[in-house]
C-alpha cells in the first residue's frame, strides 16, 4: 500500500465509521481496510471513538426549545416596550417644545429651551425632537422605566 | 407545542428562512437536529456535562437571537458549533478554572457498539480511548471529535477551533497517531 492511498483513505475514515459513505466509495475504502493493516487499526480505533461518544442528557433539547422559545417572547415584549416607550417619548417631547419654544425675542442660546432644565430635556438639535439625545445609549430597561415615570409626570400634571 | 416535525431532506438552510419567519416548528427542528452535536462540542471544552447542558441553551438562545444576521457564509451548523465552542471557553473562563475532569466524573458514554460478551472489553477499551483523547491539546482533541463524532470536513472544523483547513487537518492526525501510540 503506497503512503499516499493510505493517506486518502484515512481522510474518509471517519465517513465510512459514521455511516456517511455510500456505494463505490465504502466498498473502496472497505477492500483497502481488508489489505492493510495499518489503516484497519487505525479505523479500529475511529470506530471505538464513535461507538463510544458521549450520551447526550435526556431532555435537553426540550429544555433548549423552552429556553429559546421563552428568549424569543422576552425580546417581543421588550421591543414592543421599547417602540411604546420610543413613541412616548417622541410625543412628551414634541409637547414640550411646542409649549416651551419660545418666541424669536425671548430665545435662549441654540440647544436648550426655556425651562427645559426643569423638565430635565434637551432640545435635539433640529429643534423638533426634545428628549430624543437622552435616549440614546439607554438600555430597554431604562426606557420601560422612563416610560413608566413619563405616564406618572403625565397623570401627575392632568391631575 | 406544534408536535410537527420536518422530514430530514429538509435542508438547515430552509429551517433558517422559515426560523426567520418566525416558524416555531423551524426552531424546533433545528433544536432537535443539533443538540447532540452542541452539547458535545460544549462538552469537549468544558468537561463539566451540567456546564455542557446550559452552555448548549446559552448556544441556541445566542444563534437564534442573531438569526436575522447570520449570512450563510458558513454552514448553519458550523455556525451554531462555533458559537457553542465560543459560549463554553466564555463559561470556562468566567468560572476561572481550566478544563479538569477525570474518569470518576465523565460523562456516559454511548453504547451502541456493545454487545453482551464484549461489554466489559469494550468498556475498558472505550475507557483507555477516551481518557486517551481527554489528554490531547484541545485543538487536537476538538479536530477528533468534530470529524469522528460529528462527520464534520476539515473546513469545517477549522471554522470552529480558528484555524485554516491545514491546521485543522495537522491536528487531526497529530491526535490520531498519539491515540494509536498511547493506546498501543
Amino acid at each position: 500500500m503506497s503512503d499516499r492511498e493510505c493517506g486518502v483513505i484515512r481522510e474518509t475514515l471517519p465517513d465510512l465509521i459514521g455511516g456517511r459513505l455510500a456505494g463505490a466509495d465504502a466498498t473502496r475504502v472497505s477492500a483497502h481496510l481488508e489489505a492493510c493493516p495499518d489503516c484497519r487499526e487505525e479505523a479500529e480505533l475511529l470506530r471505538l471513538l464513535h461507538a463510544t461518544r458521549p450520551v447526550v442528557p435526556a431532555g435537553l433539547a426540550r429544555r433548549i426549545e423552552g429556553a429559546t422559545r421563552a428568549g424569543r417572547r422576552r425580546a417581543s415584549h421588550r421591543w414592543w416596550g421599547l417602540a411604546a416607550a420610543s413613541v412616548a417619548a417622541v410625543a412628551l417631547g414634541i409637547g414640550v417644545v411646542s409649549r416651551e419654544t419660545p418666541s424669536l425675542d425671548e430665545a435662549d442660546p441654540p440647544g436648550i429651551v426655556a425651562g427645559a432644565e426643569e423638565a430635565r430635556l434637551w432640545v435635539a438639535d433640529d429643534g423638533l425632537v426634545a428628549g430624543a439625545p437622552a435616549l440614546e445609549g439607554l438600555t430597554d430597561e431604562d426606557l420601560l422605566m422612563l416610560l413608566e415615570e413619563m405616564g406618572a409626570e403625565t397623570t401627575g400634571g392632568a391631575a | 407545542m406544534s408536535q410537527w416535525t420536518y422530514p430530514d431532506p429538509v435542508s438547515d438552510e430552509a429551517l433558517v428562512r422559515r426560523a426567520r419567519d418566525g416558524e416555531e416548528a423551524a426552531l424546533s427542528a433545528l433544536v432537535k437536529r443539533h443538540t447532540d452535536a452542541v452539547y458535545r462540542v460544549a462538552l469537549a471544552i468544558g468537561g463539566d456535562p451540567d456546564l455542557a447542558q446550559d452552555v448548549s441553551q446559552d448556544a441556541f438562545v445566542k444563534a437564534f437571537r442573531g438569526l436575522g444576521g447570520f449570512r450563510g457564509d458558513a454552514s448553519f451548523r458550523t455556525w451554531l458549533l462555533t458559537i457553542a465552542a465560543n459560549a463554553a471557553r466564555g463559561a470556562l473562563r468566567r468560572q476561572g478554572r481550566r478544563r479538569e475532569m477525570d474518569l470518576d466524573s465523565a460523562p456516559p458514554l454511548a453504547s451502541e457498539a456493545r454487545g453482551p460478551d464484549q461489554d466489559a472489553e469494550l468498556s475498558a477499551e472505550a475507557a483507555r480511548a477516551r481518557e486517551a483523547l481527554l489528554r490531547l491539546p484541545e485543538k487536537q482533541r476538538l479536530s477528533i471529535q468534530l470529524r469522528v463524532d460529528e462527520g464534520l470536513s476539515f473546513r469545517e472544523i477549522a471554522e470552529v477551533i480558528g484555524s485554516t483547513e491545514g491546521a485543522a487537518r495537522v491536528n487531526y492526525f497529530h491526535g490520531i497517531r498519539k491515540l494509536r501510540e498511547w493506546m498501543e
